[in-house]
């Protein structure tokens, strides 16, 4: 019979046959520029990410802390759209057809884009992860019908027990679990919670659980890997991509995300 | 014609337009606060807390007062007008803050939040913060804080911490991103006090409910006063609370007429303006579908308004719907036309508006034509203008230091 796996599925199919912890790296698209963008989404696969996920820029990012705001900002400045993103995954599929993309954002850009996304598989994305909707929400409740797009849904530690059921069966993909009470880039992770809340979400799916917000070292990617199947890092990336973007020498953040891929699989 | 009176629906959409569009982090406290509301709503003894808090502190009921000069002067219909002004803090805005920190009081938080633009807001909920001893944070844009200087420190004397907020255009709608920041990450023991009918739900019809006391007093008032309901009710227009609270208890009466008014800015045609009913498209902002003044690519757009409270590029999903069903009419003022409008109701009626307010005002002068002088319209007189008197002095080129 013939495979309907996704390049997603693939992924984490033969990621848990490896036994291997997830690695999925953030950045957003447009900072400091898209010919960036793309050199460092190569930069990340070199450097051991396994997923990629890439921010689309939107005015009012509620669910960010400062940096990723700030990224979000210079990116607009660039005029980043949906549809130069697009442009620029169908760039990367053209030397890698394997790494899958989770385009990141919020809900207002995706739906002045609700056509436009019906066909974004076509470019080589893979998956949407809106922020700011319902976890039990999906492209398809949004009229977005395009079964070649999953809907990665996040739990929050705050989400109660029997929403945390109506998640994981309307969720595709994998379950992003969102280790603390916050934005993007705090620095509040409480590891016994999230144990204890990403073996319940585990008990009711058998979607592999990454946990991504407040991840910064290669000690808190060791100790969330210890207890999920993989770990989500975006704002300290997104720092240092701003730390670097005069020089555009990208190596200390490929050094640091080998770090952390080191330390997940250790 | 669906029966308005009845909306939201329990999943909070008022036809199209409305929801709970937000971060999965902040669902569980959304939920909570729906049920505590709907557990407490009709519970007597919280209802006779708030009346007595509206009566006793708030000051109400508020008079409905006949304009006899504005009414001459515009030799059409008789004018009134509802005077929430005279409310206790200056504005509709503590009619909302009273009701939601009884809210906060029963789901036992310790720490209440708001944004504010004009500022009217954030002394509304310094000051029941104030009174029941809660830790209070209040975000406002840094523009506005610069242009509502009176009220930043009156919100400092009440014991209010102001967080000026530089993101964006530092203007109302990044007071409320950072508000919504600050709630996700203290989400256990803060109580967000949104000071407009807009926000996720149950948000817009709580703030909704709490301002309907004033179409309430109005149905009385005009019956005792002029012996039927006004022919038209006209009240500025940002997210939109003064005008829903007006609006609210006479959805159902098809012959009273509703305007709401928005800030045309510099006008319609410069697109420098704060008018989402007008020349806006629905769109998701602050978790609600409503109409929003965005680009193609779903990127909320700059507003401009001279007005610090309806320089907002959204509005709440109520007024959206009510649009759409054509039961409330929407117009647009410009900035010039709401200065005159301030000077001409001071020096007519001895009664100095907000500036928000003024929009309602100088809607008079497209609309009191179309009445009779035995007609009568009722403008929501929202706030008062204090706090305004330095923008104003700056647009008139006069310098008060």
């Amino acid at each position: 019979m013939e495979s309907l796996l996704t390049r997603l599925d693939e992924r984490i199919l033969s990621l848990k046959k490896a036994s291997k912890k997830s690695l999925v790296a953030y950045l957003v698209a447009g900072d400091p520029d898209l010919d960036s963008t793309l050199e460092l989404m190569y930069g990340f696969v070199d450097a051991g990410v396994d997923i990629l996920e890439v921010g689309v820029p939107f005015t009012d990012p509620i669910a960010e802390g400062p940096i990723i705001q700030a990224a979000h900002d210079r990116a607009l400045k660039n005029d980043t759209s949906l549809n130069k993103i697009f442009k620029l995954v169908e760039k990367f599929r053209k030397k890698n057809n394997d790494t899958p993309i989770i385009l990141m954002g919020y809900i207002n850009t995706f739906l002045a884009n609700a056509e436009a996304l019906k066909e974004a598989h076509q470019s080589g994305a893979d998956a949407v992860l809106i922020v700011d909707i319902p976890g039990e929400s999906n492209l398809k409740d949004l009229g977005i019908k395009n079964q070649n797009l999953a809907s990665i849904s996040l739990i929050a530690p705050t989400t109660s027990k029997d929403r945390i059921s109506k998640i994981c069966k309307s969720s595709s993909g994998f379950i992003y679990y969102v280790t603390l009470r916050g934005v993007t880039g705090s620095s509040d992770l409480n590891i016994n919670e999230a144990e204890s809340n990403i073996n319940y979400i585990r008990s009711k799916t058998s979607l592999p659980v990454f946990a991504g917000f407040g991840i910064k070292t290669p000690e808190d990617a060791f100790n969330l890997g210890k207890i999920s199947d993989g770990i989500v890092i975006g704002s300290s990336l997104v720092q240092m991509i701003h730390e670097q973007s005069n020089k555009k020498e990208f190596k200390k953040i490929y050094n640091y995300l080998h770090e952390i891929a080191e330390a997940i699989s250790r | 014609m669906d029966n308005l009176t009845d909306l939201p629906s329990p999943d909070g959409f008022f036809g199209q337009y409305g929801g709970k569009f937000v971060p999965e982090t902040l669902m569980h406290a959304l939920n909570e606060l729906d049920e505590t509301y709907a557990r407490l709503k009709n519970n007597p003894k919280f209802v006779e807390e708030i009346d007595q808090d509206l009566v006793q502190f708030v000051g109400r009921p508020s008079p409905l007062y006949f304009a006899k000069r504005l009414t001459d002067h515009y030799s059409g219909p008789q004018i009134w007008l509802k005077r929430e002004d005279l409310n206790h803090t200056g504005a509709h805005k503590i009619n909302n803050t009273v009701g939601q920190i009884l809210l906060a009081k029963a789901m036992g938080k310790k720490r209440i939040i708001a944004e504010t633009g004009a500022g009217q807001h954030g002394v509304a909920t310094a000051t029941v913060a104030a009174r029941l001893g809660l830790e209070c944070h209040i975000y406002m844009g840094a523009a506005d804080v610069k242009r509502q200087s009176l009220n930043v420190y009156r919100i400092k004397l009440l014991g209010a911490k102001v967080h000026s907020v530089d993101s964006g255009t530092a203007t109302l709608k990044d007071a409320l991103n950072e508000a919504m920041r600050d709630w996700v990450t203290n989400i256990e023991d803060t109580y967000y006090i949104i000071g407009s009918v807009t926000g996720p739900h149950p948000y817009p019809m709580i703030v909704r409910d709490f301002n309907a006391i004033v179409g309430r007093e109005l149905r009385k008032q005009s019956m005792e006063q002029f012996k039927q309901y006004p022919d038209a009710i006209v009240a500025c227009v940002g997210g939109g609370s003064n005008a829903m609270g007006i609006f609210y208890p006479f959805l159902e009466e098809s012959n009273v007429a509703l305007i709401g008014v928005e800030a045309a800015g510099s006008g319609l045609k410069s697109g420098k303006h704060a008018a989402p009913l007008n020349d806006g498209e629905p769109g998701i902002l602050h978790g609600a579908k409503s109409y929003l003044m965005q680009d193609e690519n779903g990127q909320v757009v700059d507003t401009h308004s001279i007005s610090a409270g309806l320089d907002y590029p959204g509005v709440g999903p109520e007024h959206s719907n009510l649009k759409d069903s054509g039961r409330a009419n929407y117009i647009a003022v410009d900035d010039d036309e709401v200065l005159s409008s301030f000077h001409l109701i001071t020096k007519l009626e001895g009664i100095m508006p907000a500036l928000e307010t003024a929009h309602a005002f100088a809607a008079l002068e497209h609309v009191a034509k179309n009445y009779k002088s035995n007609q009568h319209i009722v403008i929501n007189v929202s706030g008062r203008g204090d706090k305004d008197i330095n923008t104003v002095a700056t647009m008139d080129g006069i310098s008060l230091d």
